[in-house]
C-alpha cells in the first residue's frame, strides 16, 4: 500500500500530468458548447417539440460520454508513473527492497484504479451539478447507484486496457505519443465527438466492437432513461428507436438491439481477457 | 573472520561478451571495500548482481549468509542491504521526508521502528534543514544526503555505494564521506564502494581493481601502493648545469619540467640520503608520496589501458 500511496501522491503533485489526462475531456466540453449540443437539438426538433427537458436529455448524453472518457484518460495518465519509474530506473530502487516486480506492477494498477475512481466520482458530482444548474433533475438513488456500478466497471476496464497498452511502452516519449493517440481516438471510438449515426457503416461497427464504448452506452441508458421517456412521450416508438441508435444510446448489430447484459458481458469479458494477456506479457517481458 | 559478502567465480555474459569474467573475492564484515576500474570494467554489473537486480550467468554469491538466487534468500538479502545508485532516483515532487518514509514502508517496518530509523539517519546526515523541501529543488549535495538516508532507512548491514560522490563539490564530498565513515565505524556496517576518486579508495580496508570483467589487482591500499606506486622527489637546483651533472654522475634518472627535476625514490627515506649528498646544490625540494592514482594508472598501463 505504501507504493500505491507514493504513486498516487506523485501523480497528484504533477499538475501538468493531471491537466493532460483531462485534456480530451476538456476538448469534448468545448466541442459540445460550440456545436455538438446544437446539432443534436436540431436533429431532435425535427421529430418533436423542443422543451427544456430536451436540453437536459442532450446534456445527459454529453455527461455519459464524458464520464466514460475520464475513466480511460485518468487511468492512462496514472500509468505514466510506471513508465517514468522504468525509464529513470526508480524501479531499480524499489527492487532493492523486498518487493517483487509483480508487486510493484500491481501498485501501478491499483493506483490507476484509485485515480480513475476518484476522478470519475468527482466528475460525476460535477456533471450532476451541471445538469441541475441547466434545469435538469438529480439522478434518482437507484440510477445513481447504477451509474456508480457502471463507473466502477468502466474504471476497471480502463485500468486493464491501459495496463495492456503500457506494457508495450518503455520510454516517456513513446508514452506521451500513446497518450495523444488514445486521447484523440477515444472521443471517436466512444461516439462522443461525432454521433454514431453520422459515421459510415464500417466506423459504426468498429465503435460497437470497441469494448470501452459499451460503458458509454450503459451510462447513456442510465442517465437518459427518464428524459427520453419525457421528451419522446408523444413520438412513435420507431422514431425513438432511430434516435437511440443514431446517438449511440443502444447498439444495433446485424439487425439486433444489444441488451444491457450483452454490454456488461462484453465489458467483463474484455477485462478478464486483457488481464490474462497482460499477465502473460508482463511475465514474458521480465522473465 | 566473518564475511559479509563472498563471491566465487562470478560470471555475467551477454551473448559472447563477458561483462564479469570469473571473479572471486570476500568482503569482511564491518569493513570498507573499494571496487575500482575504468568505465566498462564490470563494476556496476557486479554491484547490480550483488544487489539482486541482475541475474548472474554462473558462480556463487553469499551475502550475510544468504545465497543469491536461491529460493527466498533474495528477499532476505534485500532486507539487509542498502544501495546508493549513481543517479538520483527519488521523487522530485515529494519532500525528502516523504520520499524516505515511503521507501522505508516497503521494508515492512512498523510505524515506531520507521520513526526511530528516520531519526537515526537524520541525525547522521543532518536532514533537519532539508526534510520539508521537495527533492527536486535540492542541490546535488543535498540530494546525495537524501539518497544515502533512503538507502539506510531500514538500517542495512551492508551499504552499496555506486560512485556516490561523482559530481559533488569537494566540501560536500567531504561531508558525505565523513557521514559514511562515521556510520560505518559506529554501526560496524560493511561498505561496498565503487568510485573514480582514488583518495576515497585510499581509506578502504581492501581494494579490488577490475579490468574487462577480471580482477587485475587486489589488496590493502598500502600493499597496492607498495607494489604499484612509488614516492618521488622534486628538486630545484641552484645551478641547473651542476644539478644535472650530479644526477648523471650518480646515475639517477630524472624528468624535467619548468626547471623542476623529478626523480624516483626507492622509499621516503631514500630522499634523506640523496638530500644529504646533494645539499649544497639544492635550492628547494618536495617529497611526493605515491598515491592510489599512481596505483590505478600503473595497473591500467601495465594491462595496456591507460
Amino acid at each position: 500500500m505504501s507504493l500505491v500511496q507514493r504513486n498516487s501522491k506523485v501523480f497528484r503533485r504533477d499538475k501538468t500530468q493531471v491537466f493532460f489526462s483531462l485534456l480530451s475531456v476538456i476538448i469534448v466540453i468545448v466541442l459540445y458548447a460550440v456545436f455538438l449540443q446544437k446539432m443534436q437539438v436540431d436533429a431532435i426538433e425535427r421529430i418533436t417539440v423542443a422543451t427544456p427537458e430536451l436540453i437536459t436529455m442532450v446534456n445527459e448524453w454529453l455527461v455519459a460520454g464524458l464520464l466514460s472518457m475520464i475513466a480511460v484518460t485518468t487511468t492512462l495518465g496514472a500509468y505514466g508513473i510506471a513508465i517514468k519509474d522504468q525509464e529513470t530506473k526508480a524501479q531499480a530502487d524499489f527492487l532493492t527492497a523486498p518487493l517483487s516486480r509483480a508487486t510493484i506492477q500491481m501498485s501501478y494498477v491499483l493506483n490507476a484504479l484509485i485515480i480513475g475512481s476518484v476522478f470519475s466520482f468527482i466528475a460525476l458530482i460535477g456533471c450532476e451539478i451541471f445538469i441541475v444548474a441547466t434545469g435538469g433533475k438529480l439522478l434518482s438513488l437507484e440510477h445513481f447507484v447504477q451509474v456508480l456500478g457502471i463507473l466502477f466497471l468502466s474504471v476497471l476496464l480502463a485500468s486493464v486496457f491501459n495496463l495492456f497498452l503500457s506494457l508495450f511502452v518503455s520510454t516517456q516519449n513513446a508514452f506521451s505519443t500513446l497518450g495523444t493517440i488514445v486521447g484523440t481516438v477515444l472521443g471517436f471510438l466512444c461516439g462522443v465527438y461525432v454521433p454514431l449515426g453520422a459515421l459510415p457503416g464500417f466506423a459504426q461497427n468498429l465503435i460497437m466492437y470497441f469494448p470501452i464504448s459499451h460503458t458509454t452506452v450503459l451510462l447513456r441508458n442510465t442517465f437518459m432513461e427518464s428524459s427520453i421517456a419525457n421528451v419522446f412521450k408523444d413520438v412513435p416508438a420507431s422514431y425513438v428507436e432511430d434516435y437511440k441508435i443514431n446517438f449511440g444510446i443502444v447498439y444495433e448489430l446485424q439487425g439486433n438491439i444489444l441488451s444491457t447484459s450483452t454490454s456488461i458481458i462484453v465489458i467483463v469479458g474484455t477485462i478478464l481477457v486483457l488481464a490474462i494477456v497482460s499477465i502473460l506479457l508482463f511475465k514474458r517481458k521480465y522473465k | 573472520m566473518t564475511f559479509a559478502i563472498k563471491v566465487e567465480n562470478l560470471c555475467k555474459q551477454y551473448g559472447v561478451h563477458h561483462a564479469v569474467n570469473g571473479i572471486s573475492f570476500t568482503v569482511e564484515q564491518g569493513t570498507l571495500f573499494a571496487f575500482l576500474g575504468a568505465n566498462g570494467a564490470g563494476k556496476s554489473t557486479t554491484i547490480e548482481i550483488l544487489c539482486t537486480l541482475l541475474k548472474k550467468s554462473s558462480g556463487n554469491v553469499t551475502i550475510n549468509g544468504f545465497k543469491l538466487d536461491v529460493s527466498n534468500d533474495n528477499a532476505e538479502i534485500r532486507k539487509s542491504i542498502g544501495v546508493v545508485f549513481q543517479q538520483s532516483l527519488l521523487d522530485t515532487r515529494l519532500t525528502v521526508r516523504e520520499n524516505i518514509l515511503h521507501r522505508g514502508r516497503t521494508y515492512g517496518l512498523s510505524k515506531t521502528q520507521l520513526a526511530e530509523n528516520y531519526q537515526f539517519v537524520s541525525s547522521y546526515l543532518h536532514l533537519d534543514d532539508i526534510e520539508k523541501q521537495k527533492y527536486g529543488t535540492l542541490s546535488g549535495g543535498q540530494k546525495r544526503r537524501a539518497d544515502i538516508a533512503r538507502a539506510l532507512i531500514h538500517r542495512p548491514t551492508i551499504l552499496f555505494l555506486d560512485e556516490p560522490t561523482t559530481g559533488l563539490d569537494p566540501q560536500t564530498r567531504q561531508f558525505v564521506w565523513q557521514a559514511i565513515k562515521q556510520l560505518q565505524q559506529e554501526t560496524n556496517m560493511t561498505v561496498f564502494l565503487t568510485t573514480h576518486y582514488m583518495e576515497e579508495a585510499a581509506v578502504a580496508h581492501q581494494v579490488i581493481v577490475l579490468k574487462q570483467g577480471k580482477i587485475v589487482a587486489q589488496g590493502t591500499p598500502d600493499a597496492l601502493k607498495t607494489k604499484y606506486a612509488y614516492d618521488s622527489m622534486a628538486l630545484v637546483f641552484n645551478n641547473n648545469i651542476d644539478g644535472v651533472k650530479w644526477l648523471e654522475d650518480h646515475a639517477i634518472s630524472y624528468t624535467v619540467k619548468q626547471e623542476i627535476y623529478t626523480i624516483r625514490l626507492d622509499s621516503t627515506l631514500h630522499a634523506l640520503l640523496l638530500l644529504k649528498k646533494a645539499e649544497p646544490l639544492i635550492a628547494s625540494f618536495e617529497v611526493i608520496k605515491g598515491t592510489m592514482d599512481d596505483v590505478f594508472l600503473h595497473i591500467m598501463a601495465e594491462e595496456g589501458v591507460a
